[in-house]
């Protein structure tokens, strides 16, 4: 391919150009889950993936990887990261950079470690896939790592099974075994969704510094926009399997612009009033295909919403919304 | 120190569950018509002769009567009379469960061999060749009666190919059976050193062996494929898969996670075919125990059926037992 360009300084670690999932069916049409999605990630950068359930978050995360979950079938468009296309590597190589160049930090750390093996061969278990270290040494990594997400008492966790962790344990060893190979790129999929309030934060806070120190760049996926306020550059909105609004951080809290945005900030906000002006309590039932995909439950929509679908038009500088009718200032 | 409590527990639990186990079979096996006086005497025997042999064997005392009589008797290791052999049912079975225990055990091996690595390789891919022999082989195992495939193979391999010996019992009419040790015809064979002995008892045990191992590798290719299938789809491979661990080591973790559930219908097949056999024993006249315990049934001598019921039922605890404790060293979440 004539685009393919080795990783540099200016490139961006990770492109995705108008990608199109959707979950084949054999009694349906397939179902669209991620439909058009445009998104660049900068070496470094963090950015932040907004939506509720169902929105296309986790399909996203898994395109990126290259491991669509079953039945879904990327229809179109194309993810780049390092400049090489996932989907199109070989089995081998695309297992030679998830985990050492690409991490995921998972959400159910409790049902997703192997249950039957410890806290330590399973962070050395990801250490001698992806390097040339003996078994003692990659358990001293595993034991520095252990350490640096600050768990208590580090040498006995080593021999622990997941069973014998708490939430947020078993949430920091997560975290070790991603950061163990210092990556470049850090999916977080809802990564603290699990936990209580308190123990999410120190969670958020530690990956964030992990990332940050490291420099590596993360895509932070959450169903909880205001986590999202205090550490990513930029921010996504997704709803519907569609970005409906991108901009830096302080531009989109300063003037979030999509109704969807608002109505999700609103969700967080301590005015009830606010929240009842933006949340539509009516939903309409049929929404039409052709028309915008929040239209359904949008307290702004027109007649022109549900005939023609908006595009992703830029606004200010950095800053797109999907909608015929932003919100202005 | 966990595992010494938890064996104890276990043992603690044994007697009742044999009493249990002996005291349903007793009153069912009583609830099979037929007089056992009369099967004893001949049908031209006197009224008075039948009541005289009744009164003799206890069948005028009522059921709980006669229950707690067996009971007795077991606690004292014995187990009755079998009117058919007039030798004791312990005699008859230590001769009979042995022989049954061989052909089970080493057809049971032919199965994990032949039924595990196809069910694993099977689970790993969702089409190609090895995957249509599993899908076919399943099938297959689970429609051949195993009494028409022993007939299958004695046509073949005694009738045409002279391969085999006939199918009647255990070792060649010439050759002396060696010192009983263990039970085992080929063990003891060895023991006593006589290749004679050895090479009869591996031909004979031959057609046996394969009839039940390939029957039965079905059950247990069947078993591991749907396990490791799951397994494979499961939360904590979906998460190795994302971290890149090479599709070795993820198999490897897949299948380790399904020993479980594979040893436990391993488990609970062993303990089947100690009856499950009698088909094939029939056939090749083996002179094992479930032949032994089907004869008392048609018959109606009952101590032989209750003595294969409690000799299976003590084997069968042995073995869930054995893998109570393979559980416990496989998975950390039992040692609590």
């Amino acid at each position: 391919m004539a685009d393919f360009q080795p990783a540099t300084e200016t490139a961006p670690l990770l492109r995705v150009e108008h990608l199109r999932v959707s979950y084949q069916s054999f009694e349906s049409a397939a179902v669209p889950a991620l439909r058009d999605i445009d998104l660049t990630i900068a070496p470094g950068e963090m950015v932040g993936l907004v939506g509720e359930s169902g929105a296309g978050k986790t399909t996203l995360a898994r395109s990126i990887m290259g491991l669509v979950p079953r039945p879904g079938r990327i229809d179109s468009g194309r993810i780049e990261f390092r400049g090489q296309v996932m989907a199109e590597l070989p089995d081998e190589e695309r297992r030679a950079i998830l985990g050492r160049h690409l991490a995921m930090v998972i959400p159910n750390p409790r049902s997703e470690l192997n249950p039957v093996l410890t806290v330590g061969q399973q962070i050395s278990n990801v250490v001698r896939a992806h390097s040339k270290l003996g078994a003692a040494e990659a358990r001293q990594t595993a034991l520095r790592m252990l350490e640096a997400v600050r768990i208590p008492d580090p040498g006995r966790r080593l021999n622990a099974y997941p069973h014998e962790l708490s939430g947020g344990m078993a949430q920091r060893v997560v975290i070790a075994v991603a950061l163990a190979c210092e990556p470049s790129f850090v999916i977080s999929d809802d990564a603290t969704s699990g936990l209580d309030v308190t123990v999410q934060a120190q969670v958020l806070e530690l990956l964030q510094d992990m990332v940050r120190s490291r420099g590596a760049s993360a895509l932070f996926i959450t169903r909880d926009i205001a986590i999202t306020a205090h550490f990513c550059d930029r921010i996504a909105i997704i709803y519907a399997g569609e970005i409906v609004e991108i901009a830096d951080t302080a531009a989109f809290f300063d003037r979030p612009a999509h109704p969807y945005s608002i109505m999700l900030l609103a969700a967080f906000s301590h005015s009830g009033d606010l929240r009842r002006r933006w949340t539509r309590t009516e939903i309409a039932v049929n929404g039409s295909a052709a028309g915008c995909a929040f239209a359904p439950r949008c307290v702004r929509r027109q007649p022109r919403c549900e005939a023609e679908h908006p595009a992703l038009r830029t606004t200010h500088s950095g800053h797109a919304v999907r909608c015929h009718f932003p919100v202005e200032g | 120190m966990g595992l010494v409590r938890y064996i104890g527990r276990r043992l603690l639990f044994v007697a009742p569950q044999l009493l249990g186990i002996i005291m349903v079979s007793f009153f069912l096996v009583k609830l099979i018509p037929g007089d056992p006086a009369v099967l004893m005497m001949g049908p031209n025997a006197s009224q008075q002769a039948l009541d005289e042999l009744r009164e003799k064997l206890g069948l005028t005392l009522p059921l709980p009567q006669q229950f707690l009589h067996y009971i007795v008797n077991v606690v004292h290791g014995d187990l009755g009379t079998s009117w058919q052999t007039t030798r004791p049912v312990l005699d008859d079975l230590m001769d009979r469960f042995p022989a049954t225990l061989e052909l089970v055990t080493l057809a049971l091996l032919v199965a994990l061999l032949i039924g595990i690595p196809l069910g694993i390789v099977a689970a790993g891919r969702s089409r190609g060749p090895i995957r249509k022999l599993a899908d076919v082989y399943g099938l297959l195992a689970g429609a051949i009666p195993d009494f028409w495939l022993a007939l299958v193979f004695i046509y073949i391999f005694y009738s045409t190919l002279h391969i085999a010996p006939a199918p009647l019992g255990r070792l060649d009419l010439e050759v002396v059976a060696p010192p009983i040790v263990t039970g085992s015809m080929l063990l003891d064979s060895l023991i006593a050193g006589d290749f004679d002995a050895l090479w009869s008892s591996a031909s004979h045990l031959m057609l046996p062996v394969m009839t039940l191992g390939l029957v039965n590798a079905g059950p247990i290719l069947k078993m591991t494929q749907s396990t490791v299938e799951r397994t494979l789809s499961s939360d904590f491979i979906r998460y190795a898969e994302m971290c890149g661990l090479p599709k070795r080591t993820v198999m490897r973790q897949a299948v380790r996670a399904s020993l479980p559930s594979i040893i436990t219908i391993v488990s609970v097949l062993y303990g089947f075919l100690i009856g499950g056999a009698v088909l094939v024993e029939i056939v090749f006249s083996w002179g094992g125990a479930g032949q032994y315990a089907v004869q008392g049934v048609l018959n109606a001598d009952l101590n032989p059926v209750l003595g294969f019921v409690l000799f299976s039922a003590v084997f069968s605890l042995v073995v869930y037992l054995f893998v109570d404790l393979l559980y416990f060293v496989l998975d950390p979440r039992t040692r609590g």
